[in-house]
């Protein structure tokens, strides 16, 4: 009889449920809510955890990190932390759980060899590559047969470019397990990396010098010429004076000339230069002070004339600056200033570029020779040269 | 030689026990011996004497020890001493765990007397057996090689010409060619080691044997060896080449500092000649070293050497490089089947060649090297 009280009882007991609420029940409109901050049916762990909003989650917490626990094993449960937080990419977190662990300075040394390799794979992947590349030493310190350092170490000096170090790595692993495949594409690799950055200094080297044997031919033909460089005011620095470290085998002064000799003012950066015959094109000014214009003729052959320049330029179409139509070839008179005296010296047009920078009383400013020209009896000309003191350049 | 009695009592002077400046005297004596071929001979004979002679190598006195290498690095230079010094059980196992120290002092003479012993094919296999036996890897023997400073007071770079007379056996040549493992691309830089010629000697012998294996040759000259570099910078020198040649060329050989030196030593160069013509023996192999640009570091080369037998060689492998492919059927030229006619032709070519270049090197009056018998000749033939 007893037996059936007890039935009916759980019957009655039953049949409540179908009526009545229970207390504390999941809110219907947000139960999945609900559900989730159960601690049990979490889905993924929430960043922080605060013991006031969580209360059952943070003893969880607590437990995991007793302190009475031996060392050992609290450094085991911190790798396998830091390994979820690895897993699910939290690498910073993985971190901390790994720097804890080894904070234990529990005895396992195999432990605290992986805790090293696992948090020198986090660093890698957050690219600190340093402190994955000291981890990994560490890791290797401890048990130098951990092959996974050893990889881990190879890696990191490959993205830190560091080849020859590699390559120690790769062969260090090498010996320990000759057939591992990951090492052997590893040193594969390394090598060539180190011997493509070789070859790429030694281009590089190459260059400088034939860049260097450029300038000091093309400074030995000027000077053969006898042409004199003034040098420029100090702030235009060109950019050769960076790489002229002591011009090996150059006298001072034409490294001083070098420094200062060949910058131009121009935008173009066009540049007297030395072809392969040996003769020289410099770039060209002619100032047209009448009409405040400048025309700038990039390569001027040194054999080239000055007519026959002029005949070009002035020959067929006169420049739309020339309003009185003036400027033509064979009434243009050529003149180059001697700064130096402040003169001024009529050019003969028939004459070669050449001829006239040799011309003791020519030097040639930032490396560009320029000549003023102006027009035959003009009004302007003859003003012009009332104020200056004029010469014929013989 | 010495009588029975003489040589009795020398030999009680050799025994360990014996007062140090009689022991002395006495090796001293018997290196003595061992520096005549009569003297050579005549040991052959009494094993005692080279048992002495072992047993002395651990002997405290450091000028016994020295001499006792000495005489034995005498002994094992001639071929004839070979079985019998090996007859010695203990022999063999001594030196190699002497080898093996890091801290042994006379590794260099070990090195030595096993590359003396190991250069005719049947006292190499035997080296080559107690090596297993004695449970020391080839793989050792490679990585003490390869790594600085392995023993302090020893350079060891006889284990270079030691591992070319291996490869006279293709057990060592596999090993070497393993392409599980990473054996070869580890000996590789040494063909450029300007500290010793020895070491230099030694790994391009060891490369040239192992490109007798002409399967192996495409792996060779894939990426995953790339021994083309290594085997042409020593021949390459500082001549400046166009931009677009160098482009062409393999990475290591691009833009050459104006200071590069060629290899001095003309076996050497010879070596590398030879090896190079080795990997042109199948189409895949010719293929890719014309597609290498080697020609140009050929060309320059040519102009360069004045022996005339490495001026032959290099002759030979330009003809290749620029020549024709055979024809069908003839395309691996060591597989080859030459008929009888032919095979005479190219006999009677070849000596005649030989007597020519014998007059050139004549006229030219080169120094004789002398080899001393107290060095070991390279064992460097296959």
């Amino acid at each position: 009889m007893a037996q059936s009280d007890s039935d009916d009882g759980m019957d009655e007991f039953m049949e409540k449920f179908k009526t009545q609420k229970y207390k504390n029940a999941l809110n219907e409109s947000n139960w999945e809510e609900e559900f989730e901050k159960v601690p049990m049916f979490m889905k993924t762990a929430p960043e922080e955890i605060d013991p006031l909003k969580n209360p059952d989650l943070a003893c969880i917490q607590s437990i995991i990190h007793d302190d009475d626990r031996p060392p050992e094993e609290q450094a085991k449960s911190l790798k396998d932390e830091g390994n979820e937080y690895f897993k699910e990419k939290n690498y910073k977190k993985a971190i901390v759980a790994y720097t804890e662990g080894l904070k234990k300075n529990c005895s396992d040394s195999d432990l605290n060899a992986i805790l090293y390799t696992n948090r020198a794979a986090a660093h890698f992947y957050l690219g600190n590559m340093r402190s994955a590349l000291n981890d990994a030493t560490a890791a290797r310190k401890l048990k130098s047969d951990h092959i996974k350092a050893i990889i881990r170490g190879a890696q990191c000096c490959m993205e830190l470019h560091n080849y020859a170090e590699a390559l120690q790595w790769c062969d260090e692993g090498l010996r320990i397990l000759p057939t591992e495949k990951k090492l052997q594409e590893l040193r594969a690799k390394a090598d060539k990396q180190k011997r493509a950055a070789e070859r790429d200094a030694r281009k590089a080297k190459a260059k400088v010098k034939k860049e260097r044997t450029d300038r000091d031919a093309l400074l030995t033909a000027v000077k053969e010429r006898g042409i004199k460089l003034m040098p420029g005011q100090r702030q235009h620095r060109s950019s050769d004076s960076e790489e002229d470290d002591g011009a090996e085998g150059s006298a001072a002064d034409m490294a001083e000339l070098n420094l200062d000799g060949f910058s131009t003012q121009e935008a173009t950066g066009a540049k007297v230069y030395l072809d392969e015959q040996g003769v020289l094109h410099w770039p060209v000014l002619f100032l047209y002070p009448e009409y405040r214009q400048t025309d700038f003729i990039s390569a001027f052959c040194e054999n080239s004339s000055f007519i026959d320049h002029l005949t070009v330029m002035f020959g067929e179409e006169l420049p739309p600056w020339d309003t009185d139509k003036k400027y033509c070839p064979q009434n243009l008179q050529l003149f180059i200033e001697d700064h130096e005296k402040g003169h001024i010296y009529e050019v003969d047009v028939t004459k070669s570029l050449l001829s006239v920078l040799q011309h003791t009383r020519c030097s040639v400013k930032q490396g560009t020779p320029s000549f003023i020209i102006l027009v035959k009896d003009s009004p302007f000309c003859k003003q012009f040269l009332s104020d200056e003191k004029v010469h014929l350049l013989k | 030689m010495l009588s029975e009695g003489e040589a009795a009592e020398l030999l009680s002077f050799l025994q360990s026990d014996t007062r140090p400046d009689v022991k002395g005297g006495a090796t001293e004596y018997l290196l003595g011996l061992t520096g005549t071929r009569d003297g050579c001979r005549y040991l052959r004979t009494k094993p005692d004497f080279l048992r002495a002679l072992l047993t002395l190598t651990s002997d405290p006195s450091i000028a016994i020890v020295k001499d006792c290498y000495h005489a034995l690095i005498n002994l094992s230079a001639d071929e004839t001493l070979h079985k019998p010094l090996l007859q010695e059980a203990e022999f063999l196992p001594t030196l190699f765990r002497n080898l093996l120290d890091p801290e042994y002092p006379f590794s260099d003479r070990v090195c030595t007397i096993l590359t003396n012993l190991s250069r005719h094919q049947p006292t190499c296999r035997q080296v080559f057996l107690s090596l297993q036996q004695q449970d020391v890897s080839l793989a050792k023997i490679v990585e003490i090689f390869c790594t600085e400073g392995a023993n302090q007071s020893a350079s060891l770079h006889y284990l270079g010409p030691l591992l070319s007379n291996l490869t006279q056996l293709p057990e060592t040549r596999q090993f070497i060619l393993d392409k599980e493992r990473c054996v070869i691309q580890r000996l590789l830089p040494y063909t450029q080691y300007e500290a010793s010629v020895t070491r230099r000697g030694g790994v391009i012998g060891t490369l040239r044997n192992c490109c007798f294996e002409h399967a192996y040759h495409e792996w060779l000259l894939s990426d995953a060896v790339d021994i083309l570099p290594f085997l042409l910078l020593p021949l390459a020198g500082p001549e400046e080449l166009s931009d677009e040649e160098n482009e062409g060329l393999p990475v290591d050989l691009q833009y050459l500092p104006e200071d590069k030196k060629r290899e001095e030593d003309p076996d050497i160069r010879k070596m590398l000649i030879e090896t190079l013509l080795l990997l042109t023996a199948t189409k895949a192999g010719r293929q890719i070293m014309k597609q290498k640009n080697v020609y140009p570091i050929m060309r320059e080369f040519h102009k360069w050497e004045k022996e005339p037998q490495v001026i032959s060689a290099c002759e030979k492998l330009v003809q290749v490089l620029i020549g024709d492919e055979p024809e069908a059927g003839m395309e691996n030229l060591m597989e080859v089947e030459i008929p009888e006619e032919v095979e005479q032709k190219l006999k009677d070519q070849d000596d005649k060649e030989k007597e020519q270049i014998e007059k050139e090197e004549q006229e030219l009056l080169k120094e004789e090297k002398k080899k001393h018998q107290s060095e070991s000749p390279e064992g460097l033939e296959r």
